[in-house]
This record gives structure tokens, sequence and C-alpha cells, in this order.
């Protein structure tokens, strides 16, 4: 029941990127098409759960003291593994994400949800948690990937082989939505989507509900339309 | 007039924000009222001002200073450019009214003058959907997230302005309109700007055509003349501060002379009367860079922005890949506004804060 809970938590309620807007670095860089934002997700799945079970494991011999020097060692070394297998096994996508595979070392996920979760909680729960988190992050980039792609390219490809061409329809594609300005555009949507989203679940439970204040988002009230 | 009057008494009732059948469309009825006479509500506490000024007449007296431009614009380019300012408030208006619906709240006249100088800023060739498209990024991330009028970081029509410009590359740059293209007037359809002219064959166009506005470029930017008798006027009529765009047109003047007269740069960095009366500079200045909203508030903090705005355009004109150099400068100016206002005022009140 328990191993439910915080498996599911990951993948709405404390969503990475929807609720508590960590890991921008790769969220923002990476997504310029699904296969993209996919294929970075499920990397840092990966590292997020060995590395969350690993920790969890080690958790009452590490000096508090010392314990992020540690917590980085272990992540970095399962990060090498997973940039080498990439380049082995999926070599076109490791070319296309080139540096941000080593960057998931310092990815905030990965080491807050070690400081916060892994270090103080049993390894079953922490490998729910690390898998619900790693979900999580995975649809919002795929979500991200989908739509910038879309209206970018007009292309939709899933490792090259289910494809799925809108140049027939369209004329003009917006590159604007591939470059980087595009990335903080589309998240930016998103997030007030989701936010309207629970604005709206907040009402009908009869709950008062407030944007996370690190996203100072007071005068644009759009998600209390409907009030 | 008194017909409307009744008119507008009659209708009252069923707009009334809580009672009223319409009481969606409450923002709509307001300002109709508002255009034709004056808001229904009085400020109920002193001091009073017996004077019905509000955004209303700041914002008319921009359109007014612009209307030579407008005026030139069809002269020279057509009456293509009032199906452009029509579209640009067509749909500006809609994001406009459905915002105000929205948040409840009444439709402010600032997006008279946004819709008005988003198309004055594109090539004459600019397609209609672009210029809707343009206009509609513009407002609504430029202006409706922030939070609506007053709020905003960023100049709208310059944020929309720079969306088709990176968005549509091949569109906003395949080709300038000469003037009077579209009466056969003109030797070519489509020519250079004069900035484009210098960059890349260090050609400078005489200085009485840019005067005039015999030149291409963007629809309201050409004509010169009727951008400073604008922009004499706005000053006159206290709309706009006089420091912005004498601060910034001066430091455009010092930072080309100072450019220009190194012998390295020469043929980089424009002489500083081309640099005045070529592009959208003078425009820029009189026009977008004095937005109340988005440049600051106190004085010292205006000749500082008009400073480096200067410094900015001759840099971006002079040594970056781009021709022109106004938007980009003014935009990021804009995101140090408040930063400007708040040393200055923390450099101003130490004393009274410490002490």
């Amino acid at each position: 029941m328990k191993f439910a809970k915080e498996l599911i938590k990951g993948l709405w309620k404390e969503n990475p990127i929807f609720r508590l807007v960590l890991g921008m670095c790769p969220t923002l860089a990476v997504t310029t098409s699904l296969e993209n934002g996919l294929g970075m997700g499920i990397a840092a799945t990966f590292v997020l759960v060995c590395s969350n079970m690993v920790i969890s494991a080690v958790r009452n011999v590490i000096p508090s003291k010392v314990r992020i020097p540690c917590y980085i060692v272990i992540i970095a070394s399962f990060v090498t593994m997973v940039d080498l297998l990439m380049n082995a096994f999926a070599h076109q996508l490791h070319a296309k994400l080139g540096i941000f595979i080593p960057l998931i070392v310092v990815n905030c996920i990965i080491l807050g949800r070690a400081e916060a979760y892994a270090s103080k909680n049993p390894i079953r729960l922490s490998m729910a948690d690390g898998l619900g988190m790693g979900i999580g992050f995975t649809m919002a980039l795929a979500l991200l990937g989908t739509v910038r792609e879309i209206i970018g390219s007009g292309t939709l490809t899933l490792w090259g082989s289910i494809g799925w061409n809108l140049g027939a329809y369209v004329d003009q594609s917006l590159i604007f939505m591939i470059l980087p300005p595009g990335g903080f555009v589309t998240l930016g949507c998103l997030l007030a989507l989701m936010n309207h989203i629970q604005s709206t679940i907040a009402r009908r439970n009869k709950q008062v509900f407030e944007p996370p204040r690190a996203m100072d988002c007071r005068h644009c009230i759009i998600c209390k339309w409907g009030e | 007039m008194k017909w409307l009057l009744k008119l507008f008494d009659a209708m009252r009732p069923m707009f009334d924000e809580k009672k009223g059948v319409f009481r969606l469309f409450t923002p709509i009825f307001e300002t109709a009222e508002n255009i034709f006479f004056y808001p229904a509500d009085r400020t109920k506490a002193f001091p009073h001002v017996r004077d019905p000024l509000d955004l209303k007449r700041y914002m008319g007296t921009v359109i007014v200073a612009m209307f030579p431009c407008v005026a030139a614009a069809v002269y020279y380019f057509g009456p293509r450019v009032l199906a452009m300012i029509l579209m640009s408030y067509v749909v500006g208006g809609i994001v406009e009214v459905s915002f105000a619906i929205i948040r409840k709240g009444e439709i402010h006249e600032g997006f008279f003058v946004t819709g008005m100088i988003f198309p004055l800023v594109l090539p004459p060739s600019t397609p209609l959907w672009v210029v809707g498209v343009g206009i509609f990024f513009g407002t609504f991330f430029g202006k409706e997230v922030f939070g609506g009028t007053g709020r905003n970081i960023f100049n709208p029509a310059l944020v929309g302005r720079i969306f088709v410009t990176i968005a549509f590359p091949t569109i906003m740059t395949s080709g300038w309109d000469a003037p009077g293209a579209w009466r056969g007037v003109a030797d070519a359809v489509a020519t250079a700007t004069p900035m484009a002219l210098f960059k890349t064959q260090h050609v400078l166009t005489p200085w009485f055509d840019l005067l005039i506005g015999n030149t291409a470029g963007s629809i309201g930017e050409t004509f010169h003349l009727g951008i400073i008798l604008g922009g004499i006027y706005l000053i006159y009529a206290k709309v706009c501060d006089w420091r912005i765009p004498a601060f910034y047109l001066g430091s455009v003047v010092l930072f080309s002379a100072l450019g220009s007269s190194v012998p390295a740069l020469e043929a980089k960095v424009a002489p500083p009367l081309f640099q005045l009366l070529g592009g959208g500079l003078l425009f820029g200045a009189m026009f977008m860079a004095t937005d109340p909203v988005t440049s600051p508030s106190t004085k010292v903090g205006k000749w500082l922005f008009g400073v480096f705005c200067g410094l900015l355009t001759v840099l971006i004109r002079s040594f970056s890949g781009y021709v022109e150099g106004v938007m980009f400068s003014i935009v990021i100016m804009n995101a140090f506004a408040p930063l400007i206002d708040h040393v200055v005022l923390a450099v101003k009140y130490k004393e009274a804060r410490t002490g």
C-alpha cells in the first residue's frame, strides 16, 4: 500500500517538472522532439532508481558531513554506465543528447530525491519513490517534446520507425518552437494548464488552491477562470 | 449626442456587473461608454480634479502623433498597410477583450497603441496571417500573461516583432518593397533597406531620401520627418518625457561618432547622421522606448535607460549579424528598467534610510 502511494505521488501530486519545478536544464534543452525527451527521461529514470536504492542501502554507513560527495560518486557511477550503454546500443540518440547525458550527475531531481527521501527511507520505498519520480519526469519531458516537435518541425517520430509527418498539410512550421525560447513558452503554457487543472480539482473539493510561490504568478489569473 | 446618452442609460441595467443579463460582457459595454462619454463611476474620495483625464487621452495622443507615419506609409506602400493595421486591431482586440471578460476587469486603451505600433514595425510585404500571429503572441505572452496593461515587463509590440523575426525568418527577410512600387513608380519592386545597404555594400543613402522616407524599410519607420513632428508633439503634450528620446538619440550620436572616427572601425560603424535617420531608431526612440510602463519612472533612470539603449543600438547595428538593433536594445533595456529604478532610488534615499 505504501509502496503504491510512493510510486503514484511522483506522477501527479509531486511531479518533478510541473509541481516541484526541478531539473529545468534538461527539460528545456533536450525536449526539441518526442524521441529526445523520452530518451532523456528513461536515462534519468534508470539513474534515479539505481542511485536511490544504493543510497538507501548505505544510508546508515555514510557520515552525514560527507554525504553529498558520497551521493555524487554513486550517482556518477550510474551515469557513466548509462552513458556507455547508450553509446553502445542507442548511438544516434546518444549523439543527439550529447552533453546532457553526463550532466544527469548534477540533475537536481536525482540529488534532491537522494537527500530528501532515499537517505531516510528503506530500500523498497526508495525504489518506488525513484521509479515514480522518474516516470513523472519522463512523462513531462515526452509531453513537452511532443508539443514542440509537432508545432516546431511538423513531425512526430519514435525511434525512427513510427513516423508521422505533417509536412503534407502545412507549408510553414514554427521554427521558434524548437529554439530555446520555444521551450520556455511551451513549459510556461503547460505549467499554467497544470495549475488550471489543479485549481479546478481543488475548487470541486471545496479547497483553496494556491499556485507554488516559486512561480510568482499572482497577476495572471487565468487559472482561476470559471470560478 | 443626447439620444446616445439615453441609449447607454437604458442599456446600463442589462450590463450590470452582478444582476445584468449580459454581465459577461460588462467590460465591452463600459469601454464603449468610455469612448463616447466618460467613465460612469466617478472618484468618490477627494482630492477631486475636474478633468476626465485617463489612460484613454494618453493613448489617443500617441495615436494622433503617429498619424503622419501612417499617412506616409499608405502613400509609399499602398492601402495594404491599412489592412495590416486592421488585422492587428482585430486580433489584438479579441485577445484583449477575452482577457477582460475572464478577469471581469475593464478593457484598457493600451492596446490601441500596441495594435497600431506593431504593424508599423513590420516589412510592407508581411503576409496578413503573420501580422495576426505576431500581435496575438505580443499581446498574449508580452502583456496579458503578466497581468495586463501596466504590469507588462516588455513592450508588447516589440515582443510580437521579435517573435515573428525568430519564428518566420524566411518570410521576414525575403524582401522589402521599394517605396511607390505599388503604384509602379519605383524602378524595382524590391530593394534593400538603407541599413542593409551599408552593412553589405557600404553605401550611404542620401540623407534627404532618408528624411522624407523615400527608402525601403518597415512600414512606419521610413518617414522620419513625420516621426520627428509626432515626437515633438508628444513631448509638447507631456505624454512622454523628453529625457528618454533625447538621451537615446544623443548617445547614438556620441557612440557612433566615437566609433566611426576610429580608422579600424570605420567600415563597420556608420556615421552619426546616417545612424539617426537610417532604420527604425527615431520611431523606436519616440514611440517605443518612451512607453510609460516598460521604461524607468525616475528622472535619472530615464536618462540612464536612454544612454544604454543608444550604446546597445550602435553595438548591435555595427558588430552583430543583424542589420538593425533598435528593437533588441529596447527590449533588453526593458528588462533592466525596474533594476535601474531600484538602484536610483536606493542611491538617492540612502542618507534618508541610514540616517
